[in-house]
């Protein structure tokens, strides 16, 4: 992930209001965990699943603070059963940043799987999102996805692919 | 002992906190045990996220304490959480985790912690949470929440409750969206923030 990518996604956060990001690390968006850390502004919380962090991230959403969950897209399936709870049967949103993992150009096949499984899984979630390709785009994706969940009280994702994780 | 009456312990110690609480028959049991915190209750049907979403809570509100009253069952559903809280020692979480050794309402089939065998506390231990006990007595769970309830660390006591409760209760009312609503407006007024606010004009 390129440096101006990494900036663009905490420009996003920042304007978005975020202060908590809970994340479980992968390969594609490697440059951006140390970054969330590094950042004075954001509390980071790795976690052992996705779906802890989704939780974790419900939670700061009750609070008042907005959260951010960061992960590789094959983390959704993980992530479903407590989105599923929170999300559909409570009305508590999480946004969610995933890298894109799978799509055409991927040339490792375990990680076939997840670009088939995530549109499937965010629509049975029925939670929206945009596939971002340009670094331009990034920033203002992230924002859009606060201003749709916080009117909708729902999830919603920001998914990076192409050449912003490559 | 009764985890119903080791809620009507926990409730007269609770006044400015908030509870973020599991499913099943503990829903009606802390309705009825605890009506002064109705409104500081997040009353869900969760399996698995009850104590992370209790722990973004307190991350959230870190002047505040936060009650998880959690379950085996819940617990063992994601013991990730346990070395999540230990890596991050929040300073004003209070675990509860009702062990009554059952998914008492999917039919009381058995969990794995029926056979004796399986130590939650222990387990809570060896995830680097120093304070988690285990109670057997009233007494003894009593003083785990006032411990719990002023301690500076993750604090954890698995509270072991007799299997079948037939108790006649009033039955909560409302959903999950309502409780939600109610729980956040009590947040907003309590803290004097606005979480669900109004919409833009057009």
């Amino acid at each position: 992930m390129k440096a101006e990518a990494v900036e663009a996604v905490i420009r996003g956060l920042k304007r978005a209001g975020v202060s908590v990001a809970s994340y479980l690390p992968e390969s594609l968006m490697k440059e951006l965990y140390p970054a969330l850390d590094a950042d004075p502004d954001i509390r980071t919380i790795p976690v052992t699943n996705e779906g802890e962090g989704a939780a974790i991230a419900a939670g700061v959403f009750l609070s008042g603070k907005r959260a951010v969950l960061v992960m590789e897209n094959s983390g959704i399936r993980a992530a479903a059963e407590p989105l599923a709870r929170v999300g559909l049967g409570a009305g508590i949103p999480v946004v969610m940043i995933m890298s894109y993992r799978g799509e055409l150009g991927e040339a490792n096949w375990w990680a076939i799987p997840h670009g088939i499984t995530m549109e499937p899984m965010l629509d049975a979630l029925r939670t929206p999102y945009r596939i971002v390709r340009e670094v331009a785009e990034i920033e203002q994706a992230i924002v859009d996805a606060y201003r749709w969940s916080y009117a909708r009280y729902h999830h919603s994702a920001v998914v990076l692919g192409g050449s912003v994780v490559r | 002992m009764k985890r119903y009456d080791c809620m009507k312990a926990l409730a007269p110690l609770l006044k400015d906190e908030l509870v973020i609480l599991s499913l099943g028959a503990s829903v009606d049991e802390w309705y009825n045990a605890a009506p002064h915190m109705r409104e500081a209750s997040l009353f869900q049907q969760q399996l698995g996220c009850v104590t992370p979403e209790a722990f973004g809570l307190a991350v959230g509100l870190p002047h505040r304490r936060i009650v998880s009253l959690d379950t085996d069952g819940g617990l063992l559903f994601n013991l990730g959480i346990l070395a999540t809280l230990a890596n991050e020692q929040p300073q004003n979480l209070f675990v509860v985790v009702w062990d009554n050794k059952k998914y008492l309402s999917a039919g009381g089939h058995r969990t794995h912690t029926e056979k004796g065998v399986v130590d939650l506390a222990a387990m809570a231990r060896g995830a680097g949470i120093e304070d988690a006990y285990s109670a057997t007595s009233l007494e003894e769970f009593e003083a785990h929440c006032r411990a719990g309830l002023t301690a500076t660390r993750p604090y954890l006591v698995v509270a072991h409750v007799e299997g079948a409760e037939t108790l006649d209760l009033k039955r909560k009312p409302s959903d999950g969206r309502e409780d939600k609503y109610v729980f956040v407006r009590h947040v907003e007024q309590s803290e004097g923030v606005l979480i669900m606010g109004p919409s833009e004009k057009n």
